[in-house]
């Protein structure tokens, strides 16, 4: 039983990862506040942070995978014996570097939209559209005059 | 909460689960569940940590470690540079405001004010040492410095971003600690090419223990145990230069409306 569920909760968690992307792209297309579609660009950030590291991911029969750190590291079989039992450290190398930049990627998005608060006071996208149209309307008038 | 929402989550778990079981039951072919590691991942780990084969390993027992600052070193080096490209966006956006000593009103009550006190220096400790065993067990330079910067949060709102810059927490003095963490990650990069140089070997940039034709090494032990060579030190200026990095950048963000929307009129720039 527990060997044959493995597998199917395997799929469940690979399935439930897309779905998420789904989700958040789209927040990010559909939802008209730049607020939401930070949130939801994070959710897609970190759904897609957390595929990488299922994709590293592998099973081991009978125990938890070991994570790729040499523990017995005097012993020379040390690193055969972690490689029997380890996931593949590429991928959570790659999402490192990846939530890092995120946090600050997504700090510069807050202070973008904080601003753009500060000056039109409002942070829909389609509010926004409308007094830029708006700005633009005048702009055409004075060149006309 | 409304009861469409309740559906619409509902019914999303359901596909995720009915989908997972047609996959399961071989819809799409059947499901590769992987228990062998790929072969790049097993030279990863059979080389980390390898003192018979020297010149393909970091000599550090930490793989993730050694594959961020060793084996990808370059990689990680321009991420970093786009971090703190994002970094100097925030600060860029916030140009010419100033911190008005005397606007806010003094911070949480005194129990949370004595809990920060006492939480800080063990947050900052933690941190450190995040940083300082990057190389021995899951951890580096940046969850370490992402640690380090939760310590500034707290003190931000236990506090008030007043008694930080009172307390020489500005601007320009994380700016400085961030390049400085910067600077001190390329001058290690180049170290050994510089070296190298002046001996007259032959050298490579990110080298970190001996590599084919070239002799030079970072110390990979201390009192015996391993150090990781150069690892040490990125782990150690990138931990300074993302705490700094991150702390500036979360400063900048809460700065208050009086500040920010002076700026925004023209009246605070001189």
């Amino acid at each position: 039983m527990s060997e044959s569920i493995i597998p199917y909760l395997l799929t469940v968690v690979f399935v439930s990862f897309v779905i998420n992307l789904v989700i958040a792209l789209y927040g990010i297309f559909a939802r008209p506040t730049l607020v939401k579609k930070i949130i939801a660009l994070t959710i897609f950030s970190d759904s897609l942070n957390s595929l990488a590291i299922f994709v590293g991911y592998r099973v081991v029969s009978g125990r938890v995978p070991a994570p790729p750190v040499v523990v017995n590291y005097t012993n020379p079989q040390g690193p055969a014996q972690l490689a029997k039992v380890a996931v593949d450290p590429l991928p959570q190398a790659l999402v490192l570097t990846a939530i890092v930049i995120g946090l600050a990627v997504t700090l510069f998005m807050v202070k973008v939209t904080m601003q753009v608060y500060r000056v039109y006071g409002t942070t829909s996208v389609r509010k926004l559209e409308r007094i830029e149209h708006g700005n633009r309307g005048e702009e055409d008038e004075g060149v006309v005059e | 909460m409304k009861v469409t929402d309740l559906v619409v989550a509902a019914s999303i778990v359901a596909l995720a689960l009915l989908l997972s079981y047609a996959m399961f039951l071989g819809g799409i072919g059947p499901v590769p569940v992987r228990s062998e590691l790929r072969t790049l991942a097993l030279n990863y780990i059979l080389l980390t940590y390898n003192p018979a084969k020297i010149i393909y390993s970091a000599l550090a027992p930490e793989g993730v470690t050694a594959i961020v600052w060793d084996y990808r070193g370059l990689d990680t080096y321009f991420e970093t540079a786009v971090m703190f490209l994002a970094i100097i966006s925030v600060v860029a956006l916030t140009h010419g405001c100033k911190v008005r000593i005397g606007l806010g009103k003094g911070g949480m009550s005194l129990i949370v004010k004595t809990t920060t006190r006492i939480l800080m220096p063990l947050i900052v400790l933690a941190g450190v040492s995040i940083t300082m065993h990057g190389w021995l067990t899951p951890g580096g330079g940046f969850q370490g410095g992402a640690t380090i910067a939760v310590a500034t949060v707290l003190a931000l709102v236990t506090y008030s971003i007043d008694t930080l810059a009172k307390h020489g927490i500005r601007k320009k003095i994380l700016l400085a600690m961030r390049s400085t963490g910067l600077i001190g990650i390329a001058l290690t990069a180049v170290a050994l090419l510089i070296i190298g140089l002046a001996v007259g070997v032959n050298a490579y940039i990110f080298q970190n223990q001996e590599r084919i034709g070239s002799p030079l090494a970072f110390p990979a032990y201390f009192s015996g145990t391993p150090t990781g060579g150069s690892l040490l030190f990125y782990n150690l200026f990138e931990a300074f230069a993302v705490s700094a990095g991150l702390s500036l950048a979360i400063i900048v963000t809460s700065l208050r409306e009086e500040e920010v929307k002076e700026t925004l009129r023209g009246e605070g720039v001189e």
